[in-house]
């Protein structure tokens, strides 16, 4: 509105103090008139936010109203009336020389790591790592942020850099590589905490010995633990970062964090498609399948414990309901688990998504009271967006799938086989991309 | 506003301005009280990206009153900022009615723009308070 010409003050409450003047300075307005007020707004009754209106900015300390409509009459200061380009630098390109033990301190006691030890990112071994890829360490990689103009932009180099502090070999670099190329760095800043998975397919699984097989997801391989961590390195370092109380607002964090969910796919024990190929591409190309969402949680066997066909599908699908409408679902399968859904008849991954799909209902009811469906659903219901429009008219009782389509909910089989597991993540396909490029 | 305080509003530690300063100087061993001699130095690469260039805009031009004026009230989708915003025209009722409002829910999620909506405002309005970060 204020580039429309339209004086413009925003609201927010106090919990978020840096975030508005920070966003507000990186959007050309660091001079925009925001006035706060106290912190949660929702939840409150009538009462307690006309007296919230009534009383005093809990910032400025001026009353709340009173400052408002100052914000909207007070001449503008030259300050306000400043405009050009500015160039804004992220620092120095080296630290150093110190020791190494120095330069873990500095790297740590500046935000650019998560806390726990990195391999100190010296020209030495930041070149070693540069010998994974074929391309320029000058090229640009990728950016984050609204678009190109307004975005910040990273290197082969500056990835590379990144890789080394995880404790990247040389060879994972065209996974961390491709990863980067997204622009879909780990550790988004909502106060819902979001955690993020990723699924590796191709050959490269076994050139770089990644784990698929026991503890496919815990710590017990090099890549699996460092191409994950590598990602959220970047999410620290490559972009605006993530810094507790000025752009990341995680109210309770996300464990997923340290090195993400990295699901390298059982290709050879699946009874099915590759997740990849499902997306288009061929099985022999190696690609890394990214999501976002919230958590991991572990499905409890099947259901019809000691019969004869246990039902799988029935458990997966009463894990559903239980997942928020904001993020689909990943369902992670054992081969066992996997083997034996098709044995009951789901020789394609398709056939038990569409199953799952039509047989996983809510209540109209349900679906509108759940918080994030309101916040974040109902808006595109507003818009017309189909099918929320319809389903936010729909009679309390009536029975509507957790989501849209059966697109929504993605399989992927990895597992050691010593039992008929599942794992149901919250989470949303984000894209695909080729690893090969970056080779 | 100066290089420092900008810098830390975009979210940058300032510390690294000092480490800027400080990698300004020639390098030279560093002995002293407490640091074995001999202790290799290292020079470390920075892991952060390249950001981008701050356009600035001028503000909009404040007005010389409200009295008369109408104001929108743009509701992001927030809990609860419905129902602060209506506290907020009853406010202007009762101690400025001169004011008219305009309550607007802005469509789509709270990120995305609005453009109908914007020039609604723009046609029709004088100003604007939207609400609510959270």
């Amino acid at each position: 509105m204020e580039k429309m010409g339209v004086p413009a003050v925003a609201m927010v409450t106090q919990a978020y103090v840096d975030l508005a003047h920070s966003t507000a300075a990186q959007r050309g307005m660091p001079t925009l008139r925001i006035a706060f007020t106290p912190h949660p707004v929702w939840g409150k009754t009538i009462p307690q936010l006309h007296a919230l209106v009534d009383g005093s900015d809990p910032v400025t300390g001026k009353p709340l109203m009173k400052e408002i409509v100052g914000y909207l009459t007070a001449p503008l200061t030259p300050e306000d009336e400043k405009s050009g380009l500015f160039p804004v630098s992220a620092g120095p390109a080296t630290f150093g020389p110190d020791t190494l033990e120095n330069l873990q301190a500095r790297f740590m006691n500046n935000g650019m790591t998560d806390f726990l030890p990195i391999i100190v990112p010296t020209e030495k071994a930041v070149n070693e790592m540069l010998k994974g890829t074929s391309h320029h360490p000058d090229e640009v990689v990728g950016h984050v942020g609204r678009g190109p103009a307004d975005s910040y932009k990273y290197t082969v180099r500056q990835v590379a850099v990144n890789a080394v502090m995880a404790g990247c070999d040389p060879s994972y670099f065209p996974v961390v590589l491709a990863i980067a190329s997204t622009g879909f760095l780990a550790l988004g800043g909502s106060t819902t905490s979001f955690g993020y998975a990723m699924i590796i397919n191709g050959p490269i699984r076994d050139k770089l010995n990644m784990n698929y097989g026991i503890g496919g997801l815990g710590p017990f391989a090099q890549p699996n633990a460092t191409i994950g961590r590598a990602w959220t390195l970047m999410g620290k370092n490559l972009g605006p970062g993530a810094i507790p109380g000025q752009n990341y607002y995680g109210g309770q964090g996300n464990q997923l964090n340290y090195n993400n969910c990295v699901i390298v796919e059982d290709e050879k024990n699946s009874p099915w498609t590759p997740f990849h190929v499902q997306k288009g591409f061929k099985p022999e190309e190696n690609v890394v399948s990214l999501f976002d969402g919230w958590d991991l949680r572990f499905g409890d066997g099947a259901k019809g414990a000691g019969a004869i066909y246990p039902k799988f599908d029935e458990q997966i699908s009463s894990m559903f309901p239980t997942l928020t409408r904001m993020f689909n679902a990943l369902v992670i399968l054992d081969p066992l688990t996997a083997k034996a859904l098709k044995e009951q008849g789901y020789d394609t991954k398709e056939k038990l998504t569409d199953w799952l799909w039509k047989n996983t209902t809510v209540s109209a009811k349900e679906y509108r009271e759940s918080f994030l469906a309101y916040v974040w659903l109902y808006p595109r219901a507003l818009k017309g967006e189909e099918p929320y429009a319809t389903w936010w008219k729909l009679p309390d009782d009536a029975r509507i799938p957790c989501w849209p389509k059966a697109d929504d909910i993605n399989l992927v089989v990895m597992g050691g086989q010593t039992n008929t597991f599942f794992q149901v993540g919250n989470m949303n396909y984000v894209r695909s991309v080729s690893i090969d490029k970056w080779m | 506003m100066n290089r420092r305080q900008l810098l830390s509003l975009l979210g940058i530690s300032p510390a690294l301005l000092a480490g800027a300063q400080a990698n300004a100087a020639p390098a030279k061993t560093q002995t002293g009280a407490g640091e074995a001699a001999g202790d290799q130095k290292f020079i470390a690469l920075s892991p952060k990206g390249t950001p981008p260039p701050v356009q600035r805009f001028p503000m909009a031009p404040t007005l010389k009153t409200l009295d008369g004026k109408t104001v929108y009230l743009v509701d992001t989708g927030f809990f609860g900022a419905d129902l602060l915003l209506k506290q907020v025209a009853d406010w202007f009722q009762h101690n400025m009615p001169s004011v008219k409002t305009v309550y607007r829910r802005k469509a789509g999620t709270y990120p995305t723009p609005d453009p109908a909506l914007w020039k609604e405002i723009k046609d029709n309005g004088n100003a604007v308070i939207m609400a609510i970060g959270h």
